[in-house]
């Protein structure tokens, strides 16, 4: 019994912390979605009027969550495909690979916003690096931050600059795959694609569903770039959930709606990784 | 008890010591004179703007035995950490604002009425000698909520050399809109590829145009919103047109090469625009940044059948909590500012920040005039500040709402995804639902 309080108090803390800025404030959104709330006055109940109102009559919420989903179908597996080839060359022993690892891995140390004025200044229309390649081989290059048609796209391109971090994830797991099942392969004849598509991917789809997992949570919230580098403009384009959430609880006091679309927010990212889940079975092999 | 034991518990204690005693940590007082009352002054002025704050504050607290003002600028996310602070109980007792917040917050009964702190003969002099957009800035429903430290108008600045440089006398401007926008083409310049190498001139914002037509998005006098008018719709279809000429992509690829397009390197100083539309503050910059340069200001010129002297206005106001604790102080402090008690000492103030003055008190003082004297182009602001054409925005709670969607929707309409038309149509709608649902739900409008 001592022990357990010892062990208690330890995690005391944390514990607090979780339960005063993390669990009470998740249980009293539940409440505040149901009412009228900015804040400074005491919330009045509303019943369903901020649900009715989100799904019924706001033709931004239904943009915001088109754009929300349609970045996070493109981005998402993208990221991973390109994040699992990066690591699949960081896996072969050639001199100097810790470097590249460290030059690969870099980027997604980058604080967020110093990440985004750098690809304002990429992406500039006039002055940027991207166009003034383009111009050199002749093409004039859109102006990809304030143009409806390619502001979007412009963000999955800069969600590419990140991988980093997921390729570090994919290349432990590819260490961990045992030898001897490459060596059986070989024995058997196998050659790199059977050996890749029988060996390789199967072992690293925990990994992979990981990293998928957290991929689409982190796209459901996608909120800093887009607020610095488009505002959610031009035209909605980049009008991300999170960006249209924050609008309405900090720029016009509504905090009872914003609370109604994170709730809405929560259901779709538990069902979508529910859904997730119950895949699993017939994709993910675990163990060797 | 083991050695370990000891060393482990030695090592602790040491930890827990170390955590205590920066928490105790006792905080720096930041007033030089301790037995004064103390006055939290909260601003959003960063760099060069800093400083001229700084330099207010240090002349306060130099004039004073009683109180002592000690600032804090916060640059981002003022005013969210302005309702945090008055929620949580513990705001400031002064704040700087600029941004759309003043009819929410007197709503809400966040800040107080100003009047409720001056005397009879105060608020008499306020309101017979305050400009009208000064009035207007500071007001919701009767009271006055903020009072302006520095009023912002914008005008066309135009460069002297690139008139001359085209065969035009610098000193004559265009009477009217129509005759600007054509001029403006004349001097725009373009490459072989077509896109602009100089932006001759660019219209202003629909904001700021359609009190120019005889528009405006609020009606004064019967206190409404008014969206969908003939002559704010003249004002949108002018943008287009004007926009139109120059192609819209092409304005965008052109100007994302100003940069910060701020102080020393404004586009206009680089001569990359010929006839400017800017604000007021741009004057003391362009003292600063580019003495030599040979520029002239003008107002806005109407167009045919519209107004003169009208546009758009702002201003950086003063607000009191409710909550403040020491609201004496902090209209003391406003007074001093704004030059609602010695109009001679607070001149000096507003040609520090290049702002507009509160009233022709302020305005005609020898110091502001030999400002003027300094930098002749101010006076054209200056003679600005009496028209009763200058719009200040709505004074609605959801004015952060409407600002918004009126530069959605201008810009929907520049981009030719909407006609002048379908836009204001769905500018009207869009405001009209939301303020409908705001009412539903217990709001004020």
């Amino acid at each position: 019994m001592r022990k357990n309080l010892v062990g208690y108090a330890f995690i005391a803390p944390w514990l607090i912390g979780f339960f005063l800025f993390v669990a009470g404030p998740f249980v009293a959104s539940v409440y505040l979605s149901f009412t009228r709330y900015d804040i400074l006055s005491p919330p009045v109940w509303v019943g369903f009027a901020n649900y009715k109102s989100l799904i019924t009559e706001d033709p931004i919420f239904w943009k915001s969550l088109g754009v929300t989903v349609k970045y996070a179908i493109v981005s998402v597996p993208l990221t991973v495909v390109a994040a699992v080839a990066l690591a699949l060359l960081m896996n072969i022993n050639v001199k100097g690979i810790t470097i590249y690892r460290t030059i690969f891995y870099l980027p997604s140390i980058v604080p967020t916003v110093a990440t985004s004025m750098i690809f304002l200044s990429i992406l500039n229309p006039q002055l940027g690096l991207v166009n003034g390649i383009l111009k050199s081989t002749g093409v004039i290059g859109p102006a990809w931050l304030s143009d409806a048609k390619w502001a979007l796209w412009s963000l999955v391109f800069m969600a590419m600059w990140g991988i980093g971090g997921s390729m570090i994830i994919y290349l432990a797991g590819l260490k961990d795959i045992p030898t001897y099942l490459y060596e059986a392969a070989l024995l058997d004849g196998a050659n790199a694609l059977t050996r890749m598509r029988r060996i390789t991917l199967p072992m690293l789809t925990p990994v992979i569903f990981f990293n998928l997992v957290m991929g689409i949570i982190g796209a459901f919230q996608y909120f800093t770039q887009a607020l610095i580098l488009t505002k959610g403009g031009p035209e909605d384009s980049t009008r991300f959930y999170a960006l249209y959430l924050f609008d309405r609880a900090w720029k016009y006091g509504d905090m009872g709606y914003a609370s109604a679309m994170a709730w809405i927010l929560f259901v779709v990212v538990a069902v979508i990784t529910t859904g997730l889940f119950k895949t699993q079975k017939k994709w993910v092999h675990y163990g060797a | 008890m083991a050695p370990k034991s000891i060393i482990r518990f030695v090592l602790m204690a040491l930890l827990g010591c170390s955590v205590l005693a920066i928490l105790a940590w006792p905080v720096p007082n930041p007033m030089k004179h301790p037995e004064r009352k103390q006055v939290r002054f909260w601003h959003m002025w960063s760099g060069e703007w800093k400083d001229v704050v700084d330099k207010i504050v240090k002349r306060f607290n130099d004039s004073q035995t009683e109180y002592e003002v000690v600032s804090l600028s916060i640059p981002d996310s003022a005013s969210t950490k302005f309702i945090l602070g008055t929620a949580g109980g513990n705001p400031p007792d002064v704040m700087a604002q600029w941004e759309a917040v003043l009819p929410t917050w007197a709503e809400n009964k966040m800040i107080v009425p100003l009047e409720s702190l001056m005397t009879p003969a105060e608020w008499k002099n306020f309101k017979e000698t305050a400009y009208p957009a000064v009035r207007k800035v500071g007001m919701y429903k009767g009271h006055l909520y903020g009072v302006t430290i520095g009023m912002n108008v914008s005008a066309c600045y135009y460069r002297a050399d690139q008139f001359r440089d085209a065969g035009l006398d610098p000193e004559v401007f265009p009477p009217g809109l129509e005759e600007l926008d054509e001029l403006g083409m004349k001097l725009t310049k373009k490459d072989k590829d077509g896109s602009i190498t100089r932006l001759g001139y660019l219209s202003a914002p629909w904001k700021m145009l359609a009190p120019a037509f005889g528009g405006g998005f609020y009606d004064w006098k019967n206190e409404k919103l008014t969206l969908n008018t003939p002559q704010n719709l003249r004002a949108l279809q002018y943008m287009v047109a004007n926009r139109k000429k120059l192609g819209y992509e092409n304005v965008v690829r052109f100007q994302s090469g100003f940069g910060s397009d701020s102080g020393a390197v404004w586009s206009f100083i680089g001569g990359a625009q010929t006839i400017c539309f800017d604000g007021a503050w741009r004057v003391t910059q362009m003292g600063q940044y580019a003495p030599k340069l040979d520029y002239r200001l003008r107002p806005m010129p109407p167009p045919k059948g519209g107004v003169p002297l009208a546009g758009a206005t702002n201003g950086n106001f003063m607000i009191v909590p409710s909550g403040a604790r020491n609201i004496a102080g902090a209209w003391e402090f406003i007074k001093f500012w704004s030059g609602l008690s010695h109009p001679e000492r607070a001149a000096e103030f507003y040609t520090w920040g290049g702002w507009l003055p509160l009233s022709p008190a302020v305005a005609n003082t020898p110091i502001y005039q030999a400002y003027i004297r300094k930098y002749p182009q101010f006076k054209f602001l200056v003679d600005m500040m009496p028209s009763e054409n200058l719009q200040p925005p709505p004074p609605i709670p959801a004015q952060q709402y409407v600002s918004d969607a009126i530069e959605k929707y201008q810009d929907l309409a520049l981009r030719g995804s909407l006609s002048p038309e379908q836009a204001i149509g769905a500018l009207e709608k869009d405001v009209n639902h939301e303020l409908a649902r705001r009412m539903e739900l217990g709001y004020a409008g």
